[in-house]
């Protein structure tokens, strides 16, 4: 034993290091996504690269059904059972970060001098649908806005130039709209064009970006009370609501709540004209959407552009040790080392800022729309942010429902979902 | 030494015991925290917050919960009330010898063999303007409805799903019901003159009152707790009008994090459901249907 | 019987009518499981695909653990079911022919337990399990399912009917209560057994909510939850869903069978008699 002291306290200080490296990384991490397949797929592949890297501490990756994701995760981290990582929509962000559910992210954890050096590595705004209070609560993983999307052969058949005439503005679509309607006495038989009616969070999408197009805003600055009901609300209502009632081009009775899929009726030829995200390129598939082509999304003064933007994010469980929020971070930074691979993969656009310039997407920029998405992500803004969105947004979704299928008039619908908006603010 | 009479009391707790611990452990405490919740604030994070008769009073002054209120009344009576003679229909049709009558029986039981979550996604469809109900009705003439996107019929196209899935259930139990009439019954009275009607009226009927009993209180029961059509179908709308409640307090509760509220509404919800059976039995027992 | 037979033959092609109302949405769900995805929605209505899609039965099954969520489902299904056959006939038996005090109340608590809508004790329910650290077992989904109101209530019905004498009978020749329970009741009420057996498999197979809150890991996944995870907001197969779907009839229908005699003739006896 005294032969060599030296050799001997160097076995036991590596022992103490060793046991010290184990014990931070020798957990294992859980990782929960609601269900989306292209998306989930390459989740898979990251987490057995992880686990190939790093067998001590191995991620467990689960997804569940979309819709009621977000009541599981809910309900799990009431109980302290919810994962340690977890992926959530943006717009749910202020109602999660209220109630503490969601850890700050450490920018430094991520290789970031701080966060306003990581804010650089994303484009300009989408990093900041994730900050509160100066701090960071998510990483994004996936950015997509709504953009229009066109039926080449029905705008030729029309007579229209689909790379020329597409629309730009909301007058627009009117426009080539009347050209491109087919009727059959009253009756709409192929629509020109139509908004997605079936959730009220791509109600909430599109219209607050119409909102703000007209100059308003869901809530005032200081999020406390609602002004949906103020002019630009009732323009952007107006605006929502004249293909029907005016100019006949559109027949919501027919998109409303009647497909299982949003977009089911662009394939089908049974619009010429749709607005939809980034993802239905996946889901139309290669051979429709030879005859679709992708334009921003209409603006309504071209002198203040903005379009909807959406996505997904990783964020960290506010309940787990330390230790494991390091190993989280860590996980988080290897799972968005590659934001070329998350598009490839998941076909839906990734918000890096350099993305149109990364080696190999070219192609895609030519042939999937990229640009466009692109572009439309650089003015998008995500959906205002307040803890009582869900419930702002059931009510705006039923306001839009007064008007376009029952034919209430804007102001007092959007009166009437401002008293109940009013409501739920008041209660936070 | 206990007495006989005391003895069979203490078996007849003990055969009752373990089913009924299981109920007051699963049930009444949940029925009691969520009754206890009812008077307090509670985000699901952090700790719940007294608040007395507040959440009651917000359910009251909020129309969103009156309309749920009545979508519900609505749908159970809507749903519940043709089940309970449209299913005795069935039943009677059933039991009368035809050929191949156990696949005809399994035919009519497939709606509610069928998975929840594929009902809703196939009525959906064929709830669309363009699609096949609004073609059958056109063959008889009649114009294109727009089943679920206007607030007059929304209610009403779940309400048809509800009675879809609903008269097979029933019917089985009417079916059931009516094979345990002794045959002699019938017959002694053909020997007597009696007509089919007549027959139907002063013997089936009377014999199966505590069989309809059964079925009114089960059906009533059940349709209210349906919310998974509204959910997955409608979003709850249009304009709310079919969201019924128990989506209202999933809603309320869970996605916007008022649980106080939700367990409230679940309380209204127990006590409209508890004294409309209520009623159902006492009517029907005084009467004579 | 003597009806005319201008009657029967109205009343037959009533009921051949009946059955094609019933079983439209089914023969849509059957035709779609073999259609190409594109030609799900088609309108109007497409009712034969254009080239059957037979392989959509085995993709569907391949797109995540379904082997195990239907066994999951099955076991399930066969546990709740079991436990309430054993544990709601003993209370009904004790409900219905003995007389203790507060009986008629517990009946009624029982009736009462029926009234409650399940998103609000969801979560009183998920945090027993967690005291009794059973998440994410098997064990745990199936604890709170393991006795339901119904089943009492049903139970209790049936064995009213069945007449006291028989049971003093036996009483007089010595044999034990349990024994009675066991000799002359549940032979007795086959029928109703069968018809419970039925009503909550059925019941059990169909649930969402519950286990959609509890499983956390794949491997505690329940068939619904399945059919569930196969929607996005793109993409969504709905071939495979309803191909998957057709395969989940077929344990229904299998026990709809088996006990469609039993039971049939089974709920008869019973009917409330207050």
């Amino acid at each position: 034993m005294t032969k060599n002291p030296c050799i001997f306290k160097i076995i036991i200080l590596i022992t103490f290091v060793l046991n010290g490296i184990s014990s931070s990384i020798g957990q294992g991490l859980s990782w929960w996504e609601h269900s989306n397949p292209p998306h989930n797929n390459y989740s898979k592949e990251l987490v057995s690269e992880w686990n190939t890297k790093n067998p001590t501490a191995k991620v467990e990756y689960e997804f569940f059904a979309m819709t009621p994701y977000l009541k599981k995760l809910t309900t799990a981290l009431s109980t302290r059972s919810a994962a340690d990582v977890f992926t959530v929509t943006d717009s749910i962000l202020p109602s999660f970060t209220s109630k503490n559910m969601l850890a700050p992210i450490n920018p430094t954890l991520l290789g970031y001098k701080n966060l306003d050096e990581m804010k650089k590595a994303y484009l300009p705004n989408s990093l900041d649908g994730y900050i509160f209070q100066g701090k960071l609560f998510a990483v994004p993983v996936i950015a997509t806005p709504l953009s229009l999307y066109i039926n080449r052969k029905h705008f030729i058949e029309a007579g229209l130039d689909p790379d020329k005439d597409y629309p730009k503005t909301w007058e627009d679509i009117t426009k080539v709209g009347k050209k491109l309607v087919k009727t059959d006495g009253n009756k709409i038989t192929r629509e020109a064009f139509d908004f997605p009616m079936h959730s009220s969070t791509w109600t909430m999408w599109y219209f607050n970006a119409m909102i703000r197009q007209y100059g308003g805003e869901i809530l005032d600055p200081s999020g406390k009370k609602c002004t949906v009901n103020s002019d630009a609300g009732i323009q952007a209502m107006k605006t929502r609501v004249m293909y029907s009632q005016e100019n006949k081009i559109s027949d919501p009775t027919v998109s409303f709540a009647t497909n299982a899929l949003p977009a089911e009726d662009l394939p089908k030829g049974r619009v010429s004209m749709f607005i939809t995200h980034a993802g239905s390129v996946a889901q139309f598939g290669p051979e429709v959407m030879k005859d679709i082509k992708v334009v921003p999304f209409p603006q309504a003064n071209p002198k203040r552009t903005v379009t909807p933007l959406y996505g997904f994010a990783i964020a960290i469980n506010p309940q787990i040790s330390e230790s494991q929020t390091k190993a989280a971070h860590e996980f988080i930074k290897f799972v968005i080392k590659d934001p070329k691979a998350w598009y490839t993969n998941t076909a839906y656009p990734y918000p890096a800022a350099n993305f149109l310039d990364l080696p190999g997407i070219e192609d895609a920029r030519k042939n999937k729309h990229l640009d466009v998405f692109l572009s439309d992500i650089k003015v998008g803004k995500y959906v205002q942010r307040s803890s009582q969105i869900l419930e702002i947004n059931e009510a705006i979704h039923r306001a839009i429902e007064r008007v376009v299928l029952k034919g209430d008039v804007p102001k007092s619908s959007l009166d009437q979902a401002c008293k109940e908006i009013d409501t739920a603010l008041a209660q936070q | 030494m206990i007495s006989y009479k005391n003895w069979l009391k203490i078996v007849g707790v003990l055969f009752v015991l373990p089913a009924l611990l299981h109920l007051f452990v699963f049930k009444l405490y949940p029925l009691i925290e969520a009754l206890k919740l009812s008077f307090f604030k509670y985000d699901l994070m952090s700790p719940p917050v007294y608040v007395g008769l507040l959440n009651y009073q917000n359910l009251w002054d909020n129309p969103l919960f009156h309309q749920s209120f009545f979508n519900s009344l609505i749908y159970m009576l809507g749903v519940s009330i043709p089940e309970w003679f449209l299913a005795l229909a069935l039943a009677l049709l059933l039991n009368r010898p035809i050929l191949g009558r156990p696949f005809i029986r399994l035919a009519y039981f497939i709606p509610i063999a069928m998975s929840q979550i594929v009902v809703a996604v196939i009525w959906k469809f064929m709830y669309h303007p363009e699609g096949l109900i609004n073609t059958i009705i056109g063959f008889i003439g009649i114009d294109r409805i727009n089943w679920l996107s206007s607030e007059q019929t929304a209610l009403a196209s779940l309400i048809m799903i509800g009675v879809w899935r609903g008269i097979p259930l029933f019917g089985i139990i009417y079916l059931a019901g009516l094979q345990s009439i002794p045959k002699d019954y019938h017959e002694a009275a053909m020997i007597d003159g009696a007509n089919v009607l007549q027959r139907f009226f002063y013997i089936t009927l009377p014999l199966l009152l505590p069989t309809i009993l059964f079925v009114i209180v089960i059906s009533l029961i059940s349709s209210i707790k349906v919310f998974l059509n509204p959910l997955v179908i409608t979003g709850g709308g249009p304009n709310g009008s079919t969201k019924v409640l128990p989506y209202f307090i999933y809603e309320t509760g869970f996605t916007y994090f008022r649980m106080g509220e939700a367990a409230a509404a679940s309380t209204i919800m127990f006590i409209l459901i508890f004294f409309l059976t209520l009623f159902f039995l006492r009517v029907l027992k005084k009467g004579d249907i | 019987m003597k009806t005319s037979f201008f009657l029967r033959t109205l009343l037959s092609i009533v009921t051949i009518l009946g059955i094609f109302v019933t079983l439209i949405p089914f023969f849509w769900m059957l035709s779609t499981s073999l259609k190409t995805g594109s030609e799900v929605f088609d309108l109007p209505i497409r009712w034969l695909p254009s080239v059957f899609q037979w392989q959509n039965y085995s993709l569907s099954f391949s797109r995540a653990a379904f082997d195990i969520y239907f066994n999951n489902s099955l076991i399930t299904g066969i546990v709740v079911t079991a436990s309430n056959l054993i544990f709601c006939s003993l209370a009904g038996y004790g409900l219905a022919k003995f007389d203790f005090p507060l009986r008629n109340f517990l009946f009624k608590f029982v009736l009462c337990t029926l009234m409650l809508p399940l998103e609000i004790i969801l979560i009183p329910t998920f945090l027993i399990v967690q005291q009794l650290d059973l998440l994410n077992t098997l064990f745990g989904l199936m604890l709170p399912l393991v006795v339901d109101g119904f089943g009492i209530f049903m139970m209790r019905q049936f064995i009213r009917d069945i007449p006291n004498s028989l049971i003093e009978a036996a009483r007089l020749d010595g044999c034990s209560e349990f024994g009675i329970f066991w000799r002359i009741i549940l032979p007795n009420c086959k029928p109703a057994l069968g018809a419970l057996a039925l009503l909550v498999f059925r019941d059990n197979w169909d649930q969402f909510l519950w286990p959609f809150i509890l499983a956390s890991k794949d491997s505690l996944k329940t068939f619904p939850l399945g059919l569930a995870q196969m929607e996005s907001v793109d993409s969504t197969a709905y071939q495979e869903i309803m191909a998957l779907a057709v395969v989940g009839i077929i344990p229904m229908a299998l026990l709809f069978i088996f006990f469609q005699k039993a039971f049939v003739r089974g709920i008869a006896l019973s009917g409330l008699k207050d």
